[in-house]
């Protein structure tokens, strides 16, 4: 009898928990709601505001300050000098070389995920050193065979990225991985010198168009990935409801 | 050799080189007493960063960008700095850039006014030399119009 | 340390005179364009080596930046030149 009571008395206290369990996760996603809402709004204000006319000066001003920051850095890296005098002279060039090439480092750049990307070019690299160290070991073993087994061809194939950014880093990671070299690009089709099967195989198998396109967000695909970076907030919320 | 090259790779990492070129050649200017550089070499490495444009980008779009009168104007104004800091040296009764005398105008003792004025120099003669090769390239690459 | 720089240095000498064979002999002038650019790149190294050699890397990895850049825009330049097929 008190077993049947204390299993009763169980039940009840989970009710009630599941019920304020329910209440909270009500609670949290309107909130989320009434966050993602004000996001998506303010990202679309961003958009169309890139795209008016009268927005040009203030992306020139954007443009010219985002300059202006790297040129510091590097200014600061290589003179390894921080008085007064030097550093003060680290912003007059700076603004110099700013207000006369401010225009040629961001060209056509969309200001809404300049830091996601810059993020997803660092993480990147490790990934394209790795490909490199992989790739060096094995045009090593082909070069150093007696029968030297390569195989030189061309291959074209055509690329579904969009900017001449996502092109020229496509094009730069091909070259630096030894075995292949970019030869040209015509309206999106790249044609590449390729020295054996093996590098061929792994250059079409597209792994490194993938990768360059998550870096840029321009893939046709959708990407997990992408999801849940841009809205970390409901992976967040999600986790606790369940 | 004027017109811009179509290739995508050459455009798009000139057009992204050029402003780290530039710093970099102000910087060889700028400390032209701590390591190798000066005056001529930065004002070299400016140039070549303007020719590098001409010959991606096409002559036209970087005459938009700096044009023959102004390449004109920054020679002088290279000359300009260069005489005018030693004439101002001979008005304040030295020789002719004898620097230590530019601690009359300026609050500093005359080692580091001897400093300053040698940066003065070098940053004259770095426009000068650049304005001169953006000048003498653009004329020998459209034959001297 | 010294030693080991030394050695990698007189290696890379040796292979610029290998780079220096298709520099002379190269049939075509874009041949002999190839193998200039290909020294240039190796002399960035060797004067790498010699900054650690001497012990002063800060005056040497300037020295280098600039001729990098200058490599750069030199092969672009004579290879626009070559383009147009010799007219400038």
């Amino acid at each position: 009898m008190e077993v049947t009571l204390l299993v009763h008395a169980t039940d009840q206290a989970f009710e009630i928990i599941e019920n304020a369990r329910r209440q909270a996760v009500e609670l949290l996603n309107s909130t989320v709601g009434l966050a993602a809402e004000e996001q998506r709004w303010l990202e679309e204000k961003r958009i169309r505001a890139l795209f008016t006319g009268a927005q040009a000066v203030k992306t020139r001003r954007l443009n010219f300050l985002g300059t202006f920051f790297i040129l510091f850095f590097v200014w600061c890296i290589l003179s390894g000098h921080f008085d007064a005098f030097h550093l003060s002279l680290g912003v007059i060039c700076c603004g110099l070389v700013a207000h006369m090439s401010h225009d040629l480092l961001f060209a056509n750049v969309r200001f809404v995920d300049m830091r996601t990307i810059a993020k997803r070019f660092i993480a990147y690299i490790p990934w394209l050193l790795e490909q490199i160290v992989l790739a060096n070991i094995h045009v090593a073993g082909l070069a150093l065979n007696p029968k030297m087994p390569i195989d030189p061809k061309i291959i074209r194939f055509k690329t579904k990225l969009e900017s001449d950014v996502s092109w020229v880093t496509l094009a730069n990671s091909i070259t630096l991985t030894p075995g292949t070299i970019t030869v040209d690009i015509k309206e999106g089709e790249f044609f590449v010198h390729a020295l054996s099967k093996k590098v061929a195989r792994d250059l079409l198998s597209g792994e490194m168009e993938d990768r360059v396109a998550h870096i840029y967000m321009e893939a046709d695909h959708i990407y997990i990935q992408d999801v849940l970076d841009m809205a970390h907030i409901y992976g967040l919320f999600r986790g606790i409801g369940g | 050799m004027t017109r811009a090259t179509d290739d995508v790779i050459i455009k798009t990492v000139s057009r992204i080189f050029t402003p780290f070129i530039q710093i970099f050649a102000l910087y060889v200017i700028m400390h032209g007493h701590h390591s190798p550089g000066g005056g001529f070499q930065g004002g070299v490495i400016l140039g070549a960063s303007f020719i590098l444009l001409v010959i991606t980008q096409g002559l036209d779009r970087t005459r938009r960008r700096f044009s023959q009168k102004l390449g004109t104007i920054f020679c002088s104004i290279g000359l300009l700095i260069y005489s005018g800091i030693g004439i101002l040296c001979l008005i304040l009764g030295g020789n002719y850039l004898d620097y230590g005398k530019l601690n009359k105008i300026l609050p500093v003792i005359a080692a580091e006014a001897r400093s300053l004025g040698i940066l003065g120099i070098e940053i004259g003669v770095g426009i000068g030399v650049m304005a001169v090769m953006y000048s003498i390239f653009s004329d020998i690459v459209t034959g001297g119009e | 340390m010294e030693k080991f720089f030394l050695g990698i240095g007189i290696g890379l000498c040796f292979l610029v005179l290998l780079c220096l064979y298709r520099g002379i002999f190269g049939p075509t002038v874009l041949n002999r364009l190839a193998g200039i650019s290909a020294i240039g790149t190796k002399t960035l190294v060797i004067l790498l080596l010699m900054g650690f050699i001497y012990d002063r890397v800060d005056m040497f990895m300037d020295i280098s930046m600039v001729y990098a850049i200058l490599n750069f825009i030199g092969t672009l330049a004579v290879a626009k030149y070559l383009e147009t097929k010799g007219e400038v």
